[in-house]
């Protein structure tokens, strides 16, 4: 195992057996990737992609038939007690906590599962109350606070558990837009003073973009990226074209863009069109050439994370893989 | 120290919810008081009058024992479903600690703090009846001990149960009629009964409570028969519950309800 790798995770399998037809469903197959010491990592994909069963399989809550998963050198399916004090989570959101129980006792239970005393976490507790502006709440129970409150707990107990990576699942589903940048604040805020390692499972595009420095997209039960966020937004960025055009298409000239390029639009007189290699300019110029298509304006389109995830999705049931 | 931590946070949180709902608590603490009461004149109406103080006592014992041992089993066996209704089941599962050793710490303080209930409902009963029984904490606690292992193994197996099906309340139902039957019939009656779980530890105490036995009237034999039973129905309810725990970690069931 690398250094710098946190958790490895190699060759990951599960399959399921449907309850009523007995039919086996394969949710996730050859999932492979790592994650570094203290990077924020955006795991992606749409609903039934497998990145729920990914996440429940490096928190050990789930088996897997196949492959792998070491966090900080612990394997997790032969060890699975000792990786967990590596690694914390938000499964659930706010149904994580004792809705039942006060801010500060769920704070105080879940370290005591940890073995940690009151008196040992005194100081910590008091810190994430202050930094998560729920020291007035502290005596409240939690089944009055806000949705936002109760997401911004969970988090506050998954840090009392000082482990080296944290785990969250949706953590900005369901709140409102002034909380979830709070979040993604406490977020950064934790990975820079606390060197935390943190990955993200989310359909909120906005929080990748802004949090994460390296996404793995996962759909069908596989991964058809893992690559750097940013890089990411580059790479569709340079290939993405919008042209105005002075005249409409031929239908042959239509019938050649969609052989070359298998993503495109045409709407009235804007051509948009994302080209898989850079030398294809060329060819879409020549297309556009052997009619004598007047061409009013080209513009490189600006893209933004959520597209840039809606076309790999696309891409990929054509079999398109960046990695 | 560190399991010391897991059980003082898992007491407090089974107190912090029975104080919390004090009301639910109180009623089912009178609800057994009462069906003392209507057993308690129900002998003294219909029964032998002969025989009356000897069947009161046996009634007092039998009656606490079986409410200590319901009220622990079922709370093992909620305490599973309930955490999979909140949808904290999974964060518990998150513990380095293992949640065996969370539900034993559940299990050790929710019988510290009803063992607080069952001396309160066992001097009243006693006070009502006005039959006094001989207590003799120094020998009543150490089998009442050994005793509690077994019961602890029992609640394994129900937990495990749990964490596949969830919902085992029909059971727990039934389940309340096979405990008093295990409370209820002495040894000598059903000899057998020897190899059930804690029917060994309660025929004693029932003896050095109604009968006056101390330490001298038991033999090796008879506390062999108490560890043993114990220690073994703990070792198949904590391997029962393992068990069950990689079955629904293989299938997925964890989060299920």
């Amino acid at each position: 195992m690398e250094e710098h790798n946190i958790i490895e995770v190699k060759g990951l399998k599960k399959v399921y057996k449907k309850r009523k037809t007995k039919e086996l469903v394969t949710a996730i197959s050859d999932i492979n990737f790592n994650v570094r010491e203290g990077e924020i990592l955006g795991l992606l994909g749409p609903n039934g992609a497998g990145k729920t069963t990914t996440i429940k399989s490096i928190c050990g809550l789930l088996s897997p038939d196949q492959g792998t998963i070491y966090i900080k050198g612990v394997d997790v399916k032969k060890n699975r007690l000792k990786a967990l004090n590596h690694i914390s989570a938000v499964l659930e959101g706010n149904r994580n906590i004792y809705w039942r129980l006060t801010v500060r006792e769920n704070l105080e239970y879940f370290s005591g599962n940890r073995g940690k005393g009151r008196k040992e976490v005194r100081h910590h507790i008091e810190k994430l109350l202050r930094q998560f502006d729920l020291k007035q709440k502290e005596n409240e129970l939690v089944s009055s606070l806000s949705r936002g409150m109760q997401q911004k707990l969970a988090i506050a107990i998954a840090l009392l558990a000082d482990s080296d990576v944290i785990l969250l699942d949706e953590p900005t589903l369901g709140i409102d837009i002034e909380t979830g940048y709070e979040i993604r604040e406490l977020l950064k805020q934790i990975v820079n003073e606390e060197g935390k390692t943190i990955i993200i499972s989310t359909h909120d595009m906005p929080v990748v973009q802004d949090l994460c420095e390296r996404t793995v997209i996962i759909n069908k039960g596989h991964v058809i990226a893992d690559e750097r966020v940013d890089q990411l937004i580059n790479l569709f960025e340079t290939r993405a074209y919008s042209i105005t055009l002075g005249s409409p298409l031929s239908d042959r000239q239509q019938q050649l863009l969609e052989g070359k390029f298998p993503i495109y639009q045409m709407v009235d007189l804007q051509l948009e069109v994302t080209l898989e290699n850079e030398g294809d300019i060329y060819d879409l110029m020549d297309i556009l050439k052997s009619e004598a298509t007047k061409i009013t304006k080209i513009d490189r389109t600006t893209i933004d994370f959520e597209q840039v995830f809606m076309q790999l999705i696309r891409e990929e049931g054509k079999q398109h893989v960046v990695s | 120290m560190s399991f010391l931590n897991l059980v003082g946070a898992n007491t407090r949180i089974e107190f912090i919810e029975l104080k919390r709902y004090l009301p639910n608590t109180l009623s089912l603490i009178f609800t057994f008081y009462f069906i003392f009461l209507a057993m308690f004149f129900g002998i003294n109406v219909i029964g032998d009058p002969q025989t009356a103080d000897a069947n009161i006592q046996y009634g007092i014992v039998n009656m606490v024992f079986w409410y200590l041992t319901m009220m622990t089993l079922q709370n093992i066996g909620f305490t599973i479903t309930l955490e999979a209704t909140r949808g904290t089941l999974e964060q518990l599962y998150m513990s380095p600690y293992g949640v065996w050793r969370i539900l034993l710490a559940r299990f050790l303080g929710y019988l510290a703090i009803h063992s607080v209930v069952v001396i309160l409902l066992l001097f009243a009963t006693m006070l009502t009846a006005n039959q006094w029984l001989n207590l003799q904490p120094t020998i009543v606690i150490p089998i009442m001990l050994l005793t509690i292992i077994g019961i602890i193994g029992v609640g394994f197996m129900l937990a495990g149960a749990c964490v596949i099906f969830k919902q085992i309340q029909a059971f727990l139902q039934i389940l309340q009629f096979i405990l008093m039957g295990l409370a209820f019939v002495p040894l000598n009656v059903a000899p057998f009964l020897v190899f059930a779980p804690f029917v060994k530890g309660f025929d004693m105490i029932r003896q050095v409570m109604i009968q006056g036995h101390t330490w001298t009237d038991f033999t090796v034999l008879d506390f062999s028969i108490l560890i043993i039973n114990s220690l073994v129905y703990l070792a198949i309810g904590v391997a029962f519950y393992l068990k069950c725990e990689k079955i629904a970690m293989s299938k997925g069931l964890l989060s299920q309800y």
